[in-house]
């Protein structure tokens, strides 16, 4: 009986109430949205994290005809200095970081070239000279990049050392920032949200305080007098928590999986479904928005 | 039922007090008229019983039981023991009568079995068969004041404070609402009712405590509306209309039939 009265007192006052709960829902949706758009950028960064880091490389490239650099003064690399750096990178000092490596000569990086840029009519003007010969490491630990840079950019015979994940560190770095804008956004809206629910409850307080007095006069626990308007906020929210991982899954589904996938089809997308991760999280990050700026409002308007 | 001990209610330091040193008993199943001037402290007497307010020293029981020593979660029980009657009826607008009265077993969770078979009843007590599907405004000034007073008695409270429930009715309506109040009190229930109706009051022949500036100024039994008995200066000793012995207005022997009988009323 008395959840049926409960439930029964929440649909009159969500209709009694609809144009303010309309837009509690639409400021949690666009709310929530943005905190789960920050989510997606993070989950997108560990998805590509986990992809990419396990094929790229740290690469030491040979001085070659033009190098300038200083450990490139005798001209390009010799076969001995060659050995020699296969020698190191096979002794036990760096080959407890490297996983395997190999040598890339002149001729393959010409192939590779020619591969990566087949429509690009640059490949007609690069001879096989032109293009240095490497060492291509595969790391156990990429963190540990330091320490092979360190200990091959001295020797005699190389030119430089190249971590490729730096380069991604740099679309990292964008997309993190990325999903910082959105958090600020989101923060901004989380506060207009609580405010306008804590509105909602205000008023749906006042236009049913008739009701309420009566309640407080006849003995009614603070709970039945109180969880309705606590309730309607929090379905409210729970609403625009919904919109929001639906719109989320849809971006991933439709614009990611659709669009993004076929344009760059060699990056690894997170899927729609993981998105839908992130609905427990928006859902209850709604709950709590709701719940406490209802309470904290209810105390100050709703006296029992 | 309701005792209070020197009881001072101060709203604001600067004025006078609401109510000054009250000492007061009204023993269960009495019914008492509360009377005085607006602004005699009547509706603070009543506010403080239901523990709307807190009593600014003093200590007011109900029941055998100290309200400041209840704690908020529990002033919904003490509520629950206490039916409130009010001038303007208060009854919700959109609700038919039996939804008004049903709306009190709602909100404290009784089943619906219980609801359909205790609506009717009460109904009937206060002379409403056949009205259950009516609206408030389908109703005279009287017969909404009796939904009130069946909202109020559905629960079986212990006491029922009715705080001027006739201001709004002519004399003969009022005279049936004091029926309906008489017999919810032969049924064993404290009425204590303040009102400004010195005829009700004189035809009622009850216990009457008159209030005047936060001051209990008389304290009767089957008394009028106006004392018969000219008070002379401050003096609290009042004889009895009926020409007995006088009889002082404060508590000594009241309170410890209170006291004893605490005990056996536990839940109220």
């Amino acid at each position: 009986m008395r959840l049926q009265f409960v439930l029964a007192e929440i649909g009159s006052g969500l209709r009694r109430n609809l144009s303010m709960v309309v837009s509690v829902i639409l400021v949690t949706f666009v709310s929530l949205t943005f905190v789960g758009a920050a989510g997606m950028l993070q989950l997108q960064i560990n998805q590509m994290k986990g992809y990419w880091y396990d094929k790229v490389q740290v690469a030491i490239f040979l001085c070659s005809d033009g190098s300038t650099a200083a450990g490139c003064a005798t001209g390009p690399a010799t076969p001995e200095q060659q050995d020699n750096l296969a020698k190191l990178l096979e002794s036990p000092a760096v080959a407890q970081y490297v996983n395997d490596f190999q040598f890339e000569s002149k001729d393959d990086a010409y192939k590779h070239f020619k591969e990566q840029f087949s429509n690009s009519p640059i490949v007609d003007s690069v001879t096989p000279d032109q293009l240095p010969a490497s060492f291509r490491i595969n790391m156990k630990d990429p963190e540990k990049y330091q320490i092979i840079s360190e200990t091959f950019s001295s020797q005699a015979g190389v030119e430089t050392v190249i971590d490729q994940r730096q380069l991604l560190e740099r679309l990292f770095s964008v997309m993190n920032a990325a999903s910082l804008v959105a958090v600020s956004v989101a923060g901004v809206m989380i506060v207009c949200a609580i405010l306008l629910i804590a509105t909602t409850i205000r008023l749906s307080a006042f236009s049913r305080r008739r009701e309420t007095g009566i309640m407080r006069l006849v003995g009614a626990s603070k709970i039945v007098i109180q969880l309705p308007f606590i309730l309607e906020g929090v379905i409210a929210a729970v609403i625009g928590a919904a919109l929001a991982s639906a719109t989320l899954w849809a971006v991933a589904h439709f614009f990611l999986g659709g669009y993004l996938s076929q344009q760059y089809p060699d990056t690894a997308f997170i899927s729609a479904a993981q998105t839908l991760i992130l609905a427990p999280a928006l859902i209850g990050l709604g709950v709590l928005l709701a719940g406490v700026s209802s309470l904290l409002t209810l105390r100050r308007y709703l006296r029992v | 039922m309701i005792r209070f001990e020197n009881v001072t209610k101060v709203y604001d330091q600067k004025a006078r007090p609401a109510l000054d040193s009250i000492n007061l008993e009204i023993d269960r199943g009495e019914f008492a008229f509360l009377v005085g001037a607006s602004g005699s402290g009547k509706s603070t007497f009543l506010r403080l019983v239901l523990k709307e307010d807190r009593a600014s020293s003093g200590a007011v029981y109900v029941a055998g039981q100290n309200v400041a020593n209840i704690s908020s979660w529990r002033v919904p029980r003490l509520r629950r023991g206490i039916g409130v009657v009010f001038q303007d009826f208060r009854l919700l607008p959109q609700k038919t009568v039996f939804a008004n009265v049903a709306f009190a077993m709602q909100v404290i969770g009784k089943s619906r079995s219980v609801i359909r078979d205790t609506v009717p009843e009460v109904l009937k007590t206060v002379g409403l068969e056949g009205k259950e599907n009516r609206l408030p405004h389908e109703l005279s000034g009287g017969e909404q004041q009796r939904v009130a007073i069946a909202r109020a008695v559905v629960n079986r409270p212990g006491i029922l404070l009715a705080d001027e429930p006739t201001g709004n009715l002519d004399p003969t309506t009022s005279m049936g609402i004091m029926g309906v109040l008489d017999k919810i009190n032969q049924n064993g229930t404290t009425v204590v009712m303040a009102t400004h109706d010195d005829d009700i009051v004189n035809e009622m022949r009850k216990r009457v405590v008159e209030l005047r500036n936060g001051v209990i100024i008389r304290d009767e039994a089957k008394a009028l509306y106006t004392s018969m008995i000219p008070i002379v200066g401050q003096s609290r000793r009042l004889r009895d209309a009926s020409g007995r012995e006088p009889e002082p207005a404060a508590v000594p022997t009241a309170v410890t039939g209170v006291d004893a009988r605490a005990a056996g009323e536990g839940q109220l």
